[in-house]
């Protein structure tokens, strides 16, 4: 008797650790789903953080000005080892700005001192822009000397056998086998110079002593025998007699810009040098006061002009009446007078240092202010930057102080997002997504507003295809169907949504949308002759003797209808090239593009709204059957029981309980429509405007991430907003699922039946 | 108040098999029931009168309920259900062809086990028969509120909160405001499943109480798994057995003087 309860003990034992386990399993594993879902949401978060990190500078060295002489302009080579200033002195000093062990190098060591020019010759200074790297010197007796700095990297191993270290010696590198080049042929003193370079040709532009401006045109001309390259001049005497404030030279040699008093003139330079006057710009402005300063963004596309009382405005030229003119494109505030304007390399990054010493960065496209402060609290007259743009080397006094610059986003902001940007050469601000092209120095536009558009476009014409058939298939099968019937319809549907929906893609690009526009009148027949068939011939059917009716039963009656789809969308097609031939002078096409205005693009919205409609409509086909089937039949009974019609039972009584559930069938539909992938990256054409036309093509947030993802460079901004667009789809996903749970509670408290 | 007595004062007894015209309302005629092909009633013959309680009583699955549905046509929503007799409607058979079913059951009301209220406001329960019909005069609908809701002995307590949800009533009330949605259409003939199956005591008491006054104006027929209220509320009673009518009598005879063996054996409780 004891043994046999120690035994029931023991039983119950076992089932009370079995109900236990049972019980954490659980929790564990729903606790394991919730912590997946906010691993995934913060490490959206963490990859996308980066790009709105504000500009950082940490301090890593500091050291004494080597060298005497006023700097005119300091750089640093691609490690950020090596630096280098050219003073006023005419004399180029190499220095180490960061401790070089192995070398026995300290910061401040001077490792190379050249005179380029005797400090009595000369008389004016140009540069290019960074990434040509080459300077000019204009001497006194109207000839100009041209050198670049160079750097020869080695790895020298020690002897001992450790590792070899990188070691960096500079070089002064005349240009034109160390001769000056004769800028003017009356050897006036040049005492204005700007200098520009490309591979095929030089040029020179400058203000002579007395007052004229001259350019001087090298054309580089090589023999092809020995290889030779020679510098053929083109000298051009220029008809402007204003006193000149600032020079400026794009780096295509195309053109050039003199700034004189308030007005800038353009001058065009053909490609044998010929220069011609272009366009005149009145720079100045109640805002912006006296201009003071030219610079050249990287690109080249831009000009930034610094004017009296801080401010920085950007040009850039804007297709106009006149052609493409100079326009004043939007400008930058900074705390004091302008003393140095200096941009980066590849991006459209600038530094300006002002009277107070303060460092400002600015971002053109991103109109970003991305950093105004004294670093370390120094009071800054130069400053240059690496040509990586992640060092910054500044002269404050007597000192150098090498900062690690952290900007590594400063194209991307919040604004730049989603509001319209004015983009280099666009005629207007507009929302554009651009993320790459060739060349280097070529402007990302990053808009998520188009995408996002994109988005909701094709989830909105797939609805419009989806809902009303989902939902209309969804209150037949549950309400009117025979349930024999039902029991085969509704699995057949939901089996549709296992339908791999790169197969629905691949259907939509290569057969549906080639389909359609060959066929459009047709499809467009179909689209309004089905209802309306469908429709006529429940009439007709009405209308038929009571005992043929009857003779059918009530759930296979729609079967009839199977022969009147067939025979309409047979007829719509088989009539549309009458149609096209009658009513849009047999192509429809060029009818909509040349009568009508609007564009057809052969993978477009309607494509998309059809095939994404499709897998749509099983998702809220079995969502919303199901809503409607669960239905209490007492409700409906009670209905019925008081006069009602089955339709009217329908309509008053059925569909408003199974409101809750229709309402997430919409919703779940739409959820799935906003994040589907392959079928819109297949069928739109991925092109990223913004336009409703049905006729043309979109680009998805998702179809985005799939086309652009393996192109892009690991960390880059271009990266960060693509993991940003998931972030946002994700966020778009979860704001309908949540409004969709909420609508469904609230719905569900009211329409609540027992 | 509440007249546990069966002899039922109001109620002269009545001879059920030679009733006049004007005292029938509705007459069932060799009615037949097949649920494919098991058959669920047998032959069943009997005349409802006009402005009485009818009670059909009998064992679980006797077909009550069934017959029940039949006289509004409820059944017709079953599709194996097939249905060989005629149930007459003031000498209208309401299963020929050129009947409405919608009109028919707008004068054939029906009340459920369960309190089913749709999941609308009280006053658009009761207006909803009337909606249908398309009345929208706001003066009618409100008059049907108040006549129907008074009649389903219910106006005193939810006057003040007409536009409330109909869940937000307890069960006896929601079966009252079933009631008052039924009658709010005036039919003719009110059927009740089981009315109060599916309630507490004292709501039990307060339809009870409600079914004796509503056939004043409408002919009742109720199921009712329970004797007690059969024998409280109905004129006569049908007592029903594996899918036949086994005995139609007055209430106080069938239930003092049964005269078959197996109504006998059912009312004093051998089985059931």
């Amino acid at each position: 008797m004891s043994s046999d309860s120690a035994q029931q003990l023991a039983a119950n034992r076992s089932r009370l650790i079995k109900d236990k386990l049972a019980k954490y399993g659980v929790t564990l594993g729903g606790t394991m789903v919730l912590v997946a879902l906010l691993l995934i949401f913060f490490y959206l978060l963490y990859v996308v953080e980066p790009i709105f990190r504000s500009v950082e500078l940490d301090p890593q060295q500091q050291f004494d000005l080597p060298g005497k002489g006023q700097t005119l302009v300091m750089g640093m080579e691609e490690q950020s080892e090596v630096g280098y200033r050219f003073t006023d002195s005419g004399e180029m000093i190499f220095f180490a700005t960061q401790p070089k062990k192995a070398f026995d190098r300290e910061p401040g060591d001077i490792l190379l001192e050249e005179q380029v020019v005797g400090a009595d010759e000369m008389v004016s200074f140009a540069k290019t822009l960074p990434v040509n790297h080459q300077y000019a010197v204009g001497t006194k007796d109207g000839k100009a000397w041209l050198f670049t700095p160079t750097f020869d990297v080695s790895f020298p191993g020690k002897a001992g056998g450790t590792e070899p270290k990188r070691l960096i010696e500079p070089k002064l590198t005349r240009l034109n086998d160390g001769k000056p080049l004769l800028i003017d042929q009356q050897h006036r003193a040049l005492t204005k110079l700007a200098y520009e370079t490309n591979d095929k040709a030089k040029l020179f532009v400058a203000q002579t002593a007395d007052g004229k401006l001259i350019s001087t045109f090298f054309e580089t001309r090589s023999n092809f025998l020995t290889g030779v390259k020679t510098l053929v001049p083109h000298y051009n005497a220029l008809t402007f007699e204003k006193p000149v404030d600032d020079l400026a030279i794009r780096p295509d040699l195309r053109q050039f810009m003199v700034l004189s008093g308030n007005q800038l003139q353009v001058f065009d330079v053909s490609i044998s040098g010929q220069v011609t006057q272009g366009q005149r710009v009145d720079l100045k402005s109640k805002l912006l006061g006296k201009p003071e300063r030219l610079q050249l963004l990287a690109g080249a596309s831009s000009l930034l002009v610094a004017h009296k009382g801080g401010k920085v405005s950007q040009w850039f030229e804007v297709a106009g009446d006149q052609g493409r003119e100079y326009q004043f494109i939007r400008s930058f505030k900074t705390a004091g007078e302008i003393k140095d304007i200096v941009v980066e390399y590849y991006r459209r990054t600038f530094y300006t240092v002002s009277d107070t010493g303060a460092l400002d960065i600015f971002h053109t496209t991103s109109e970003a202010d991305l950093y105004h402060d004294k670093p370390e609290g120094l009071s800054l007259s130069k400053v240059s930057v690496g040509p990586r743009a992640n060092m910054l080397l500044t002269q404050s006094g007597d000192q150098l102080h090498l900062f690690r610059l952290h900007n590594e986003h400063p194209e991307v902001s919040w604004s730049g997002l989603w509001h319209k940007v004015w983009y280099e050469g666009y005629p207007e601000p507009t929302y554009t997504w651009q993320s790459t092209s060739g060349s280097d120095d070529f402007e990302p536009k990053f808009s998520l507003v188009p995408i996002s558009f994109g988005t909701i476009k094709a989830a909105a014409y797939a609805m419009l295809f989806a809902v009303p058939i989902g939902l209309a298939a969804a209150v037949y099968t549950a309400y009117f169907m025979s349930p024999s019937i039902r029991k085969v319809v509704k699995p057949t549907v939901e089996i549709m949504e296992a339908l791999p929906t790169v197969i629905l893609g691949f259907l939509a690009g290569l057969w549906l949308a080639p389909l359609i526009e060959e066929y459009l009148p047709g499809i467009i027949a179909v689209l309004i002759l089905l209802p309306a068939a469908i429709i006529g011939s429940a009439a007709i059917w009405s209308q038929f003797p009571e005992r043929i009716r009857t003779k059918i039963n009530d759930g296979r009656v729609s079967l009839l209808l199977i022969p009147v789809v067939v025979l309409v969308g047979w007829a719509s097609f088989a009539m549309s090239p009458w149609l096209e031939h009658v009513l849009f002078d047999g192509n429809v096409r060029g009818y909509l593009t040349n009568e009508l205005g609007i564009n057809y693009d052969q993978r477009n919205s309607l494509v998309v709204g059809i095939a994404m409609g499709f897998a749509v409509i099983p998702t809220i086909f079995s969502i919303a059957e199901d809503a409607i089937f669960s239905v209490p039949k007492h409700l409906s009974n009670g209905s019925l029981a008081l006069g009602a019609t089955p339709w009217q039972t329908l309509m008053r009584v059925v569909l408003l309980t199974a409101s809750p559930g229709i309402f997430s069938a919409v919703m779940m539909g739409l959820g799935r429509a906003v994040g589907e992938t392959m079928i819109v990256l297949m069928a739109t054409g991925n092109t990223p405007i913004m336009d409703w036309n049905i006729f043309e093509g979109m680009r998805t947030l998702s179809a985005n991430i799939a086309v652009e993802m393996p192109e892009s460079e690991v960390g880059s901004s271009h990266y960060r907003i693509l993991f940003l667009a998931a972030f946002v789809l994700f966020i778009f996903t979860f704001i309908f699922n949540t409004v969709a749970e909420f609508v469904r509670q609230r719905l569900r408290d009211k329409y609540s039946s027992m | 108040m509440i007249s546990v007595n069966p002899t039922n004062s109001s109620a002269e007894p009545l001879d059920l098999e030679n009733l006049t015209q004007e005292q029938t309302t509705l007459e069932i005629k060799n009615l037949d029931l097949f649920y494919g092909e098991a058959q669920a009633l047998h032959d069943i013959s009997m005349k409802i009168p006009k402005n009485r309680v009818t009670a059909f009583i009998g064992p679980s699955g006797c077909g009550k309920s069934t017959l029940l549905r039949c006289i509004n046509r409820m059944n017709d929503l079953v599709e194996i259900c097939r249905i060989d007799g005629e149930i007459l409607l003031h000498d209208k058979n309401i299963y020929e062809r050129d009947v409405d079913v919608a009109a028919l059951r707008r004068r054939i009301g029906m009340v459920f086990q369960r309190p089913n209220p749709f999941p609308k406001s009280i006053y658009e329960n009761v207006v909803y028969g009337l909606r249908l019909q398309g009345v929208k005069d706001r003066r009618v609908l409100d008059e049907a509120v108040e006549r129907s809701l008074k009649g389903a002995a219910l106006w005193d307590e939810v006057k003040d909160r007409l536009n409330e949800n109909a869940f937000s009533l307890s069960g006896g009330q929601q079966q009252r405001l079933v009631i008052a949605r039924s009658i709010a259409i005036e039919p003719e003939v009110l059927l009740l499943d089981e009315p109060t199956s599916a309630l507490d005591p004292i709501s039990t008491l307060t339809i009870e109480e409600l079914i004796t006054e509503l056939k004043e104006k409408y002919t009742v027929v109720i199921v009712t798994h329970n004797m007690q209220q059969a024998a409280r509320v109905s004129d006569q009673t049908a007592f029903m057995y594996m899918g036949k009518l086994i005995e139609y009598a007055d209430t106080n005879a069938l239930f003092t003087t049964p005269a078959q063996k197996q109504t006998e054996d059912y009312i004093t409780g051998r089985y059931g």
